[in-house]
């Protein structure tokens, strides 16, 4: 191929445009299910994190900085291949059966070991972000409402669940939603342990037929408009600061 | 699983250095020095931006912050394919693939040291400009003289944060198979097979060391100055 020159015959037909869509719908399927993930095991980190000092709070902090200080692509290198290694022989073997029920159309089986270990390895990775987003929401939540809610006769669970964390969400809904939108770039990693994934996609299509510029156009693009339309709707129906219109 | 150092042990200079006594810069060495070259590449033309972007609020500031958010809505692997792809058909040469990492990671990285110099500029006390002016002194002279030095010393946790995050991104290289640290552990697991915990663990040990080295030596600094 020579220059910069466009052919994009090569990418959107045939066997290269299947491998876009499955690409493209594994990579939805496996932000969907890694931020849920996340958002599930944030929960408790938050929890343990601004508990009272002692072994709780302690293992929160050392979850935090483990998963916030080492790459996404090693941790991923580790579940896909230590972690899964070391699952009950019965489990492996149930995971590499033929699932139909998990079976996209296209072909995208969402029961594989790489899907699993990537869902895994983003929920893991994005908790420790979320936690920390949301914390920093709480801190910023005035005192006088807790203390409002607390002459008001609230217990702490009660102040904690309506008052504080509706807040702290609001508070912290922005950053967060740059979460997820990272979550959802870094399934691009994913590629490292062989999901086939837009970026998969992507790479095997260039040593397909070598029309490289217009795959990762195409990739570029995906990419894009995913964020477009996910920052948009997360920010139309998440919620607001207060006072802010 | 009984535990195997051995394999740590004789991999050990592979994995610190790779190749680099045959020529070729490899393993952790590599990842610390494409972190460094594109830090502060990063740094330079991140705050040569955000001056920019200051000093020319029109069209300027629209065109970078329009670049920032396309930088910032791609996956960081594509910045590095586009480079990859990019720079020899427009150079008409070899470029090494490491130096293709290191300007993209420069690239993306630059973006953010942008958006964060911006804020630390509007940060400053609006009497800071005002003073400045009043004294008699240009724009481009508030901007290089007041502004600017302490913009930038209020910055240091933000660039510590964003190099901890360069540091991390390095190991994206493994996926155009540049020798950096991630790479030569993968290659070390491909070999020897049946030892994926020592091996991962202990890179991601080291990962580890070097950011949380690098954020308590930035708050120990601040606490002194501060």
């Amino acid at each position: 191929m020579t220059g910069l020159t466009f052919d994009w015959a090569g990418v959107l037909g045939g066997l290269p445009l299947h491998w876009l869509a499955t690409g493209f719908l594994t990579t939805v399927c496996v932000t969907a299910t890694g931020a849920a993930l996340a958002t599930l095991f944030a929960v408790p980190v938050l929890g343990l994190r601004i508990g009272p000092p002692g072994p709780g709070r302690w293992t929160a902090v050392a979850f935090i900085e483990l998963f916030r200080n080492t790459p996404l692509l090693v941790q991923l290198l580790f579940w896909y291949f230590v972690a899964y290694g070391l699952l009950p022989r019965g489990w492996r073997d149930w995971i590499n059966e033929d699932h139909g029920w998990a079976a996209l159309p296209g072909g995208v089986n969402l029961a594989t070991p790489e899907f699993l270990a990537a869902t895994w390895g983003l929920g893991v990775f994005f908790a420790a972000f979320l936690a920390e987003e949301l914390r920093a929401g709480l801190l910023a939540v005035p005192k006088g409402q807790r203390e409002a809610a607390l002459s008001q006769g609230m217990g702490s669970w009660a102040i904690l669940v309506h008052i504080l964390l509706p807040q702290a969400l609001g508070n912290a809904w922005q950053p967060l939603v740059g979460q997820y939108l990272n979550l959802m770039k870094l399934s691009s990693l994913a590629t490292g342990i062989g999901l086939a994934e837009v970026t998969y996609q992507v790479r095997q299509i260039e040593s397909y037929n070598s029309h490289a510029l217009e795959a990762f156009a195409a990739g570029t693009l995906l990419y894009l408009g995913l964020s477009v339309v996910m920052e948009s709707a997360l920010l139309q129906f998440g919620p607001r600061r207060r006072g802010a219109r | 699983m009984s535990v195997n150092l051995d394999v740590i042990l004789r991999n050990l200079d592979y994995l610190l250095w790779g190749r680099t006594p045959e020529g070729e810069l490899g393993g952790l060495l590599l990842t610390v020095l494409m972190a460094v070259a594109s830090g502060l590449l990063a740094l330079g033309g991140g705050v040569l931006l955000a001056l920019a972007a200051w000093l020319w609020r029109g069209w300027t500031r629209r065109v970078l912050f329009a670049w920032a958010s396309v930088i910032r809505g791609i996956p960081l692997i594509f910045v590095i394919f586009w480079m990859y792809f990019l720079l020899p058909a427009l150079l008409g040469g070899d470029v090494p693939s490491a130096v293709s990492v290191v300007l993209a990671l420069a690239w993306f990285s630059a973006a953010s040291v942008m958006h964060s110099t911006l804020a630390g500029l509007d940060a400053l006390a609006v009497g800071q400009a005002e003073a400045g002016v009043a004294a008699g002194l240009s724009r481009g002279q508030v901007l290089r003289w007041i502004l600017l030095p302490q913009a930038l010393a209020n910055l240091v946790p933000s660039f510590v944060g964003l190099f901890v995050g360069l540091i991390k991104d390095t190991s994206l290289a493994f996926i155009v198979n540049v020798p950096e640290l991630t790479t030569v552990a993968s290659q070390v697991n491909n070999r020897t097979q049946l030892y994926p915990a020592e091996i991962f663990l202990f890179i991601a040990a080291l990962y580890f060391i070097l950011c949380c080295g690098l954020s308590a030596a930035a708050r120990l600094l601040a606490g002194r100055t501060a």
